[in-house]
C-alpha cells in the first residue's frame, strides 16, 4: 500500500469526476430541481386533503388537539357531535378525505377515532401520522407521562413533519444512490471496454489502489451532496435542520459505500455500457419508489412495506431522516448503519468473485 | 540504431492456444538491445498476442520469454517496471490533460518528479503545445503520441508499440514515424512494434519478423528479406484483364521481353509498372498470397 500514490490518484479521480458536467447535474442540480418541483407541487405541508374534526369530548386534551390541528391546512373544525353522520357520508362520497372524532372516554381521557376511505389511503396514512404526532405531543404537554389522548397508530413515520422536511432526506438518499450506482458501474465498464484496466495492469500500482481512490473520490462527492442539499433545503425552504444532523455523515458514507459496491458488482457482471445503464435502472427505479423517499412507507400497502424493509435505500433514507430532521442521534440510527454495512459486505464478496480485467 | 549485440528480448517456443485455435504457434526470436524490431503480418496473424505474452499481459501455454535477462513468467511485475507499452485499443481518461495523465502515470511508478518527466516525454513525442489539452479533445494522431509519451514517462529500456499508426491519415502516420525514430535513435530505446503496413516496417525497423497464420515465416533486415527474392525489379501488368507479377534481375531486358511475348501472342498489355521489390513481394513469394493488411 502506498498512501501518497492513493492520495495523488484520488485527486486525479476527483478531477475526472467534476470535469464531467453530467455528474454534477445528476448529483447536485437534479436533486435540487426535484425538491423544488415536489415542494411547489405539494406546498410546504403534506397535502392531507380536507378533513373534518369533530370535538365531542371538550376535554382540555381535545381542545389542545383541535387547536393543534386547526393550524394544519385543509382541516375543517366542527364542535357538534350531531354532525358525525353527515361528516361520515362526506368521507364515503369522497368530498372529504377523512373524519376525526374526539370523544370523551371517561374522566379527562379522550379517544380519537379516524374514519377514512380506502380510496384515499395515501392521505389517510399521512393523516394517521399527523394526528398521532399531535396526540403524543399533547399527551406529554398535558400530563407529563399518562396519555391524555389514547390513540393507536401503526407508525409515526411522518410525525409532525412538513412534507418538505420529509422530502429532503429522501431526495438526498436517492441522489447519493443514483450517483454511486450509476457512476461506478458505467465508469468500470468504460475502463474495461476501453482497455484502461489492461493498461493499468502494466504499471506497478495494484488495481485495488486505483479502485480505492475512485471510491474515496465518490465518497467525497457524497459528502458534498450532503452539505449542498441540506444547505439548499435550509436556505430555500427554511427546513429546520436538527442538531443531530452530523450523524447523517456516517449514514451517508455507509449508504454511498453500499451503493458504490452495488455499482461495482453491476460493472463486473455486464460487458456493455448500454447493459450497465439498463441494469442500474432496473435496480434503482423500484427502490426509488418503494423506499419511502417521496412518500412515507407507512402510507403504503402492507406488501410494499415488507418490500421496503429489504431495500438498502429504505435504511439510508430512514437514517438520514432521523438524523437530519427528526433530531435523533447516532445511537438511534445504528441499526440502519448496520444494515447498510452488512449489505455492503455481502455485495463486496459477490463483486470480488465476478470482477474481470477484460 | 546500431544494435549493441546484447539481447533485450529472448523468445523461445512461445505458444498460445484458444481452445482449438492456435493463436501463436511455437515462435522463437531475439531482439537485440537498441534495435528497432518489427513484427509484420496481416490481421489475425498473432502479432498482438505475441506482444502481450512478452509484456506479461497474457500467459503463454508453452515456451519461454525473457526480457532484459529476466523471465517474464510466472511473475511479470519486475519486467513490467522496466518496459513501456502502448496498447492497441487504449483511449485513456479523456477528462485529464496530457500533463496530468503523465504525472499520474509517473506516480503509478512511485515517481514524484512527474512534472519534469512529463515535459521530457511530451517534447519527445512533439506534443508540447498540447500539454494542457484534455486527452479527449485530441485528434487520433495526438492521442497515439500521448499514449507513447505515457509509455515513456518512467524511462523504460524497452518500448512496445502495438500497431501505433493504425487508423491514422498519412500525414499523422509520417509524424509518428519521426517520433518512433527519435525514441529508438535519439533516446536509444529498444523498440518492438507490430504493424500491418509493409512500408512502415521497411522504414522503421532494423529487422523484421514476418508473421502469418501464427508462425514467423521469415526474419531478417528489410534489405536482406528483399535480397532473398533474388530479383532487382518487380514488373506488374494486366494481360487481357489478368493481373500478373514477375520478378527479374534486369528491368530493361524484362520489360522488352514481356512486351515482345505479348505481341507474339496478340495479347493486350495494360497498366505496366516497374519498381524495385518490397516486403510485399517477400510475403507474396513466401505465402503465395497477396499481402492484405
Amino acid at each position: 500500500m502506498n498512501l501518497g500514490r492513493i492520495a495523488a490518484t484520488t485527486v486525479a479521480q476527483l478531477r475526472m469526476m467534476f470535469r464531467r458536467k453530467i455528474t454534477l447535474f445528476w448529483s447536485l442540480v437534479f436533486p435540487m430541481i426535484l425538491m423544488t418541483l415536489l415542494g411547489l407541487l405539494f406546498g410546504r405541508t403534506i397535502d392531507a386533503g380536507t378533513i373534518t374534526v369533530i370535538d365531542a369530548a371538550h376535554t382540555p386534551a381535545s381542545t389542545a388537539m383541535v387547536r393543534a390541528l386547526s393550524a394544519t391546512k385543509g382541516v375543517t373544525i366542527k364542535l357538534d357531535q350531531s354532525e358525525v353522520p353527515r361528516a361520515k357520508k362526506q368521507v364515503t362520497d369522497g368530498d372529504r378525505e377523512a373524519l376525526l372524532v374526539l370523544r370523551s372516554s371517561g374522566g379527562s381521557n379522550t379517544r380519537a377515532q379516524l374514519y377514512y376511505s380506502n380510496t384515499s389511503a395515501t392521505q389517510a396514512g399521512i393523516l394517521k401520522g399527523i394526528i398521532s404526532g399531535a396526540a403524543s405531543r399533547i399527551s406529554v404537554a398535558a400530563t407529563g407521562s399518562a396519555p391524555a389522548i389514547g390513540y393507536s397508530a401503526t407508525s409515526v413515520d411522518s410525525s409532525a413533519l412538513d412534507y418538505i422536511d420529509f422530502l429532503l432526506p429522501g431526495i438526498l438518499a436517492l441522489s447519493i444512490m443514483i450517483s454511486a450506482v450509476i457512476g461506478l458501474s458505467t465508469v468500470l465498464v468504460a475502463w474495461r471496454t476501453r482497455g484502461v484496466l489492461r493498461r493499468l495492469k502494466l504499471t506497478p500500482m495494484p488495481l485495488w489502489e486505483f479502485l480505492v481512490s475512485r471510491i474515496a473520490a465518490s465518497l467525497a462527492l457524497a459528502m458534498l451532496q450532503v452539505v449542498v442539499l441540506i444547505a439548499f433545503g435550509a436556505l430555500a425552504f427554511g427546513i429546520h435542520i436538527s442538531a443531530t444532523a452530523w450523524a447523517a455523515i456516517p449514514i451517508a458514507l455507509a449508504g454511498a459505500l453500499c451503493f458504490l459496491v452495488m455499482g461495482f458488482t453491476v460493472g463486473s457482471l455486464v460487458s456493455e455500457p448500454e447493459t450497465a445503464d439498463a441494469v442500474t435502472n432496473v435496480i434503482t427505479n423500484p427502490m426509488m419508489f418503494l423506499s419511502g423517499t417521496f412518500i412515507p412507507v407507512s402510507a403504503m400497502p402492507d406488501v410494499v412495506q415488507s418490500i421496503a424493509r429489504v431495500l438498502p435505500l429504505y435504511y439510508m433514507a430512514n437514517g438520514l431522516r432521523d438524523t437530519i430532521v427528526r433530531n435523533q442521534g447516532l445511537v438511534h440510527v445504528l441499526p440502519d448503519l448496520g444494515v447498510l454495512l452488512a449489505v455492503t459486505g455481502v455485495l463486496a464478496v459477490v463483486s470480488l468473485r465476478t470482477f474481470r480485467w477484460e | 540504431m546500431i544494435a549493441s549485440g546484447m539481447d533485450a528480448i529472448r523468445v523461445h517456443g512461445l505458444t498460445k492456444r484458444y481452445g482449438e485455435h492456435v493463436a501463436v504457434d511455437g515462435i522463437s526470436f531475439e531482439v537485440r538491445e537498441g534495435e528497432a524490431f518489427g513484427i509484420l503480418g496481416p490481421n489475425g496473424a498473432g502479432k498482438t498476442t505475441t506482444l502481450e505474452m512478452i509484456e506479461g499481459l497474457r500467459r503463454p501455454d508453452a515456451g519461454e520469454v525473457e526480457v532484459l535477462g529476466q523471465p517474464v513468467w510466472p511473475d511479470p511485475r519486475s519486467v513490467q517496471a522496466r518496459i513501456g507499452v502502448q496498447l492497441q485499443s487504449t483511449s485513456l481518461f479523456d477528462k485529464l490533460t496530457a500533463r496530468e495523465l503523465l504525472v499520474l502515470f509517473a506516480r503509478f511508478y512511485n515517481l514524484t518528479d512527474g512534472a519534469e518527466r512529463s515535459t521530457r516525454a511530451l517534447s519527445l513525442v512533439g506534443l508540447e503545445s498540447k500539454a494542457d489539452s484534455y486527452a479527449g479533445d485530441m485528434s487520433g494522431g495526438q492521442q497515439q503520441r500521448l499514449a507513447i509519451a505515457i509509455a515513456l514517462v518512467h524511462d523504460p529500456d524497452v518500448v512496445f508499440l502495438d500497431e501505433p499508426t493504425t487508423g491514422l491519415d498519412p500525414q499523422a502516420r509520417h509524424n509518428l514515424w519521426d517520433v518512433i525514430r527519435a525514441i529508438n535513435q535519439t533516446a536509444g530505446k529498444t523498440v518492438v512494434l507490430t504493424t500491418h503496413y509493409l512500408e512502415e516496417a521497411e522504414q522503421l525497423c532494423d529487422r523484421v519478423a514476418i508473421m502469418d497464420e501464427s508462425r514467423i515465416i521469415a526474419l531478417d533486415t528489410p534489405a536482406g528479406l528483399i535480397a532473398s527474392l533474388g530479383a532487382d525489379v518487380r514488373i506488374a501488368y494486366t494481360e487481357d484483364g489478368q493481373e500478373r507479377v514477375a520478378y527479374a534481375p534486369d528491368a530493361q531486358t524484362a520489360v522488352l521481353e514481356t512486351l515482345e511475348q505479348a505481341r507474339q501472342r496478340g495479347a493486350q498489355i495494360e497498366g505496366l509498372s516497374v519498381r524495385g521489390p518490397s516486403l510485399e513481394d517477400v510475403f507474396l513469394k513466401l505465402t503465395g498470397r497477396e499481402f492484405r493488411g
